[in-house]
């Protein structure tokens, strides 16, 4: 999987699970802001990625993500691994 | 009437939070599916016999301990509470040796570094680690195994110190040390049995309940939950009731709370998908006993049984055909005398060997199935007979419930025993925080974070503290 699929991919979950636009999503853009994130659906964020990727992202790595960059980052290196 | 919070399911955390919300002013309602209250800790009555279900050793109640204030805060301390043996509280016999769990964390591993001399220095930092009880983000993440096999060079050890965690599920890869510490410790600090069923605690609960002014409703099954304007309004029931109310508490397990929810503008599908991925711990047999009189000595400790050291392996693994290797023995303390009347022998019976009885229901089972109760719980004597020796000949009548029971009765998925697996490679999809994505939803019960009466009291509390911020 390339990172422009991972990318349009992962967008149109966001889109989809977030209820949000895809115009509000860019890659240097805080996931905290555009997809509202608080404590219960940071959650949800984590389980999408699990669910979709198989990746568990443990609660330790939860503050580097920050952007939907790092987001994209994140899946495609551990994917990867 | 509107309630200020309306209480889904009358286990321990949904009772444990009716009181505290009643306590603090609340008009609260709990509704109970069953006709019998209780969830988990309800017992049943064969002629004059009430045997208990989920309730069987409670740790942590003498004062200072973790347990004792929360209990005395509910009025629960006051019930007659049976001490186990100080000396050993547990007894552990793995393929013909027995070692006991003694009372007090330096007593516990000067006990066992006696048997163990090499291992003294790892015990006491096993046990000073158990009175300190690390928190989840430091523990959480990490293998209970994995730790013990790192702190412990004698592999036996790490099966008698795991032993009494018979009804848990010991998987290797999964099973978090936070999880293994917290329920070890309150055993260790002290283990204690109530002096009756499982009943007295419920019904001492319902009656606090009661007197604040809360009501306790069973036979009331709620079959849905109404979300209006992106808030919960009422609890419908089967037979056509609305129960309004500005919070509810849901105290049966997530997967079936957000079934009750048909259409909701804050849950996602996401949020469905990660329920239907979560696997559930595994059920348990249990054989309850009816003994003649004055044949059995009442015994102040529970008995586990192993016929190999192979105690972190998955239970019956091998099948339908593999015979039952563990048990555990826990034993009535009797109303008069000496002499006990009732034991219950429990063992792990995995789904995959109740599954061709699956769609089957309680009363309604066919005789194959009957045959397994009858052949497991004879595999069980068998290995209790290893430790009391002629037990067979001093029973009077037998009881077999299984995962299918449980399922019937407690609507746990597959039987679960303890809801929920929680996994220390996954922890933030495994364990639950009583908040919701409804704000007015609130969740509780022994699938959030740690089961057992501990994990569940301290959620009930956690959750109550929740509403009650909430305003």
């Amino acid at each position: 999987m390339t990172r422009n699929e991972i990318i349009s991919q992962v967008n149109d979950l966001l889109v989809e699970e977030f209820e949000i636009e895809q115009s509000e999503i860019t890659p240097e853009a805080s996931m905290k802001e555009v997809l509202h994130l608080d404590s219960i659906n940071l959650v949800d964020l984590v389980a999408l990625v699990h669910v979709t990727y198989g990746i568990t992202i443990p609660a330790e790595d939860l503050p580097k993500l920050k952007s939907f960059n790092d987001l994209y980052d994140y899946i495609e290196s551990h994917k990867a691994a | 009437m509107k309630y200020d919070v309306a209480i889904i399911g009358s286990g321990l955390g949904g009772l444990v939070c009716a009181q505290l919300l009643a306590r603090a002013g609340r008009s609260v309602l709990v509704l109970e599916r069953q006709a019998q209250p209780g969830g988990c800790l309800q017992s049943f009555r064969r002629g004059a016999f009430v045997f208990d279900t989920g309730l069987h050793t409670v740790g942590g109640l003498a004062p200072g301990q973790s347990l004792h204030r929360r209990f005395e805060e509910l009025g629960l301390m006051q019930l007659p509470w049976q001490r186990l043996d100080a000396s050993g509280y547990d007894l552990v016999t793995i393929g013909g040796e027995t070692f006991a769990h003694a009372e007090g964390f330096d007593t516990f591993a000067a006990t066992l570094a006696r048997r163990f001399p090499a291992e003294r220095e790892a015990l006491h930092a096993f046990t000073r680690m158990l009175a300190t009880l690390p928190a989840m983000d430091e523990a959480g993440e990490v293998s209970a195994y994995d730790y013990l096999c790192r702190t412990f060079a004698d592999p036996l050890l790490v099966n008698v110190l795991s032993a009494s965690l018979l009804k848990m599920e010991l998987r290797r890869e999964s099973l978090p040390l936070f999880t293994f510490l917290h329920v070890v410790a309150g055993y260790v600090q002290s283990s204690w049995r109530l002096a009756a069923d499982g009943g007295l605690l419920v019904h001492t609960l319902i009656d606090n309940i009661r007197r604040l002014g809360g009501e306790v409703r069973c036979g009331a099954e709620v079959v849905e939950l109404v979300e209006r304007d992106g808030r919960l309004t009422a609890a419908l029931g089967r037979g056509g009731e609305a129960w309004e109310a500005d919070r509810f508490v849901s105290d049966i397990h997530p997967r079936l709370t957000y079934d009750l929810i048909r259409e909701s503008t804050h849950i996602r599908r996401i949020q469905r998908w990660r329920l239907a991925s979560l696997q559930d711990t595994f059920g348990m047999l249990t054989v309850s006993l009816v003994l003649k009189p004055g044949v059995l000595p009442y015994f102040n400790h529970n008995k586990y049984v192993y016929r190999r050291a192979n105690v972190w392996d998955e239970p019956l693994a091998g099948g339908e055909a593999e015979p039952i290797d563990r048990v555990m023995v826990s034993c009535r303390v009797p109303a008069e005398g000496t002499f006990t009347r009732q034991i219950d022998l429990l063992t792990p019976l995995p789904w995959a060997l109740c599954m061709p009885w699956q769609h089957t229901h309680v009363g309604h089972r066919c005789d194959d199935y009957l045959a397994m109760k009858r052949r497991r719980a004879d595999e069980c004597i068998d290995l209790a007979e290893t430790v009391i020796p002629g037990l067979r000949a001093m029973i009077l009548h037998q009881y077999v419930s299984t995962p299918l029971t449980w399922r019937d009765y407690n609507l746990t998925p597959q039987g679960s025993a303890y809801g929920i697996r929680k996994d220390c490679r996954n922890m933030l999809l495994t364990t639950f925080s009583p908040q919701t994505s409804i704000p007015n939803l609130f969740l509780t019960g022994q699938s959030l974070v740690i089961h057992g009466i501990e994990g569940v009291t301290e959620t009930a509390f956690a959750t109550a503290e929740a509403i009650l911020n909430a305003g």
